[in-house]
């Protein structure tokens, strides 16, 4: 029983991390429908900026400079490709950043080598104890994180002028612009935030236990970002968190549940959130949150 | 007096710069389609200009053109120009004419479902100040009480006449000096049409220019100052909406009242066929809360050429939904011989030789015309894909045979010449045509026509005419048409059904339904002694 809540405790605390990864992709679908496949490493871009500065600039002042400049290439990068996004087919897009993230994951890793880079945060590999439940510093703090900016940005876009320009144009993006919302200005915020986010998420999602920075950190985020954003809906925030949940704590007790589960072989934990992702879209094709498209005859 | 000459670049009555000038606009789509053909048009300061003209005239292209909206649908401007007091707009984007003070209210209203009301009205104010708001939504709530009734709740659970209000609300939060209004009644019920009329004349009152397109001529009349007609793509007349609203062509164009049928003579009475009659019996159709269809019946006997006409949003399409099996009805029957359609799934339906054409033509564009007929006969081909693939002798017989029957059908509708001509290469009303011969490749005995001569010009029309008469009376199958031209109509139907808000109004032969006064009053809203003379 204790391991029970020892892996849902540390599930629900990934599932932060998941969820904020998830929120990055979902906000630039929701602004743009741009899949966007550049991502993963978008988020390897920030951990390499953390953990190739935190020495010279400190923790802090390195996460800040990573959040910064990953939101600038997420702009850059949005902006490139949306200079023809609005005409364009979104196949023909998300293609477009599949290229892009190779591109950018080539060269990140070939920078990072065979080095095992850290982002130098002060958690470590401390563990917190809490009635038996062990669950790491780095977790603890994450859940924190992710807690404030996802009640931050959900009150950001249910309140404010930002907010309603960003709902109105992923509902109507046409009739939006009718009503003199700047739709490429909508999409360039929501890709600095996605890249803001990914550089956050980042840091928690190469921190302890996790080894730490590698060429295929952007992958792994990608593989966690995608099940969770397509179970939720793709297009709905609140669905990005619940699937980022649901994918964190699904991977974790498939892992943690390995022995039992040793039938289906191993490594099951990576693969165990698709599942999940084919059992809910069985149910409900466009995800848990997700809106309908409706066909006119 | 007759209305002005179409070509003269339009001033104001007192000859001052107009504050909106459209000037001898040309509307390409996807760089071949040309959609509007030198169209100018001149909006007044404070005026209200009513454009007239039937689907596919280019009326919301129009609009596309001066709010800037043509990229989305894939047109462009390819010469003339947009003018707001002297500024071009032709070549800015959307947000940016809306800025400028030209602000749209979409066809379909387009109101964003997910977010509340109040947040609704707060998105069509973010272009503005924020210390102008509070005044803006003042002013919308006082011309729309139940917007502030409903502030809190969600755009997309309200009703189409609240979505029209909430639609034109929004507009207005940003101050527009010109409003766009694309449709405002269409769909909407009588009292709704009138209560959008009202607040039109206050906003007119109040001192905005007002863009009105409408296919309700009656509405657009009374509310307007100056009219356009536009005809596929031109301006064919304009002037004061009063003196328009008077002339025979007028009347011509949305009734058929004045003139003698233009189409061919009528072909004599039906040939007498023993073939399956359809009766529609008492259905009703409702989508949520909104009725779309109530008690309508009507027959549609063997061999009949049967028309449905009605305005805009009156039932015609969803009537044809209802019998192809694509809608449920709510009661009533739809009865083809012995069998009922109503619960039928659409593919059962066709198989039972009851064909349609689409409005919005389904060919596949760069398929050839044979081969597109070809897959008309689909239903009809019994060889698979094995035994086609294996060129067996049975089935390169009954490919002989198919080609042979699509050569028949293809010659009746003058469309011989351009078999291996891939569609996208043909003019619109050969396009027609060839959706006309896919429908009958399929041997229907009850044929559905949904608006054939939408966006033709007359010529074009009168010979769609002189064809569906040829098969008709070829093929001994019955026509049920659904259609806004009205001289194409009355030149063709042996009956005429008349919607109005869900509801039949009339049935009768084609003179029987144009001196019918309720069918006058649904078409120009004018009063029934007047019309008739």
């Amino acid at each position: 029983m204790n391991q029970f809540f020892t892996l849902l405790v540390n599930g629900l605390s990934l599932g932060c991390i998941d969820a904020l990864i998830a929120l990055g992709f979902v906000i630039v679908f929701k602004a743009t429908r741009v899949v966007n496949f550049a991502y993963g490493s978008l988020l390897l871009l920030g951990a390499y900026v953390v953990g190739s500065t935190h020495e010279s600039l400190g923790f802090a002042g390195a996460a800040l400079l990573g959040v910064a400049v990953t939101a600038v290439l997420a702009v850059l990068l949005g902006v490139v490709l949306l200079r023809r996004a609005r005409l364009a087919d979104p196949g023909t897009l998300a293609i477009l950043t599949l290229g892009i993230d190779i591109l950018l994951a080539t060269e990140l890793t070939r920078r990072i080598g065979t080095d095992l880079l850290t982002t130098g945060d002060p958690w470590g590999a401390d563990v917190v104890s809490l009635a038996g439940i062990q669950v790491p510093q780095t977790r603890v703090a994450a859940a924190v994180v992710a807690v404030v900016l996802v009640t931050g940005f959900l009150a950001v876009v249910k309140f404010t002028d930002w907010g309603i320009a960003l709902r109105a144009s992923a509902e109507k993006p046409a009739t939006a612009a009718l009503m003199g919302i700047r739709l490429s200005r909508v999409a360039a915020s929501a890709w600095a935030l996605a890249g803001a986010l990914a550089a956050t998420a980042a840091l928690f999602f190469t921190a302890f236990p996790s080894p730490g920075i590698s060429g295929t950190v952007g992958q792994a985020a990608l593989a966690a970002a995608v099940p969770a954003a397509v179970l939720g809906g793709l297009d709905s925030t609140t669905g990005a968190l619940v699937g980022g949940l649901a994918v964190g704590v699904t991977a974790t007790f498939a892992a943690g549940y390995q022995d039992q589960l040793a039938f289906l072989g191993r490594g099951f934990g990576t693969v165990a959130p698709y599942v999940v992702m084919l059992l809910v879209l069985l149910a409900r094709p466009s995800g848990l949150f997700g809106s309908k498209e409706i066909a006119r005859v | 007096m007759p209305p002005a000459s179409a070509r003269s670049v339009p001033l104001t009555s007192d000859g001052h710069a107009p504050l909106l000038q459209v000037r001898d606009v040309d509307v390409r789509y996807a760089g071949a389609v040309r959609a509007l053909h030198g169209v100018s048009l001149a909006v007044p300061d404070g005026a209200v200009v009513a454009v007239l003209g039937s689907n596919g005239a280019g009326k919301s292209t129009l609009l596309r053109a001066i709010s800037g909206t043509l990229p989305f649908v894939g047109g462009s401007i390819t010469s003339g120009s947009v003018e707001l007091d002297g500024r071009r707009l032709d070549r800015l984007d959307p947000a940016t004419i809306a800025r400028a003070g030209v602000v749209q209210v979409p066809e379909g209203r387009q109101v964003f479902d997910e977010l509340t009301v109040e947040e609704n009205l707060r998105a069509g104010a973010l272009a503005t100040p924020r210390r102008s708001r509070g005044r803006a939504r003042d002013r919308v709530y006082d011309l729309f009480p139940v917007l502030r009734e409903r502030s809190g709740q969600r755009a997309g659970l309200m009703s189409g006449g609240e979505q029209q209000m909430l639609a034109m609300g929004r507009a207005l939060m940003a101050e527009p000096r010109v409003l766009l209004l694309d449709e405002p009644s269409l769909g909407l019920a009588p009292h709704m049409v009138a209560r959008i009329g009202e607040v039109i004349a206050e906003i007119h009152r109040q001192g905005t220019a007002v863009v009105l397109v409408e296919q309700n001529a009656a509405m657009a009349l009374e509310l307007a100052d100056l009219a356009y007609v536009l005809e596929v793509g031109q301006v064919t007349l304009h002037g004061p909406a009063a003196k328009l609203a008077a002339t025979d062509d007028v009347r011509d164009r949305y009734l058929g009242i004045s003139a003698a049928p233009a189409g061919p003579p009528p072909t004599g009475p039906p040939p007498t066929r023993t073939g399956p009659s359809l009766a529609v019996d008492g259905v009703s159709v409702r989508f949520g809360g909104v009725t779309a269809l109530s008690e309508v019946s009507f027959t549609v006997e063997p061999g009949e050429v049967h028309a449905l006409i009605g305005p805009n949003g009156a039932g015609k399409s969803t009537s044809l939904n209802v019998l192809t099996g694509v809608y449920r009805v709510a009661s009533g029957s739809v009865r083809y011989g012995d069998t009922e359609l109503t619960k039928l799934r659409p593919h059962r339906i066709a198989r039972l030789g009851v064909g349609r054409t689409f409005q919005n033509l389904a060919l596949s564009p760069s398929a050839t015309v044979a081969d597109n007929l070809l897959l008309g006969r689909h239903r009809l081909t019994r060889a698979g894909f094995v035994t086609a693939g294996l060129r067996t002798p049975g089935a390169r017989r009954e490919q002989a045979e198919q080609r042979r029957r699509v050569r028949e059908i293809a010659e009746l509708l003058e469309l011989d010449g351009a078999l291996d001509r891939p569609v996208a290469a043909l003019s619109y009303g050969d396009r027609k045509r060839v959706e006309l011969a896919r429908a009958l490749c399929a041997e229907p005995t009850l044929l559905l026509l949904d608006e054939p001569v939408a966006g033709m010009n007359a010529e074009e029309s009168a010979r769609l005419a002189a064809v569906v008469a040829r098969v008709r009376s070829e093929l001994d199958i019955s026509i049920l048409l659904v259609e806004h031209d009205m001289t194409f109509v009355m030149g063709l139907a042996d009956r005429v059904t008349v919607l109005d808000f869900g509801r039949r109004i009339a049935t009768g032969t084609p003179a029987e339904v144009q001196r019918d006064p309720e069918v006058i009053r649904a078409y120009l809203g004018t009063p029934a002694q007047e019309a008739a003379r």
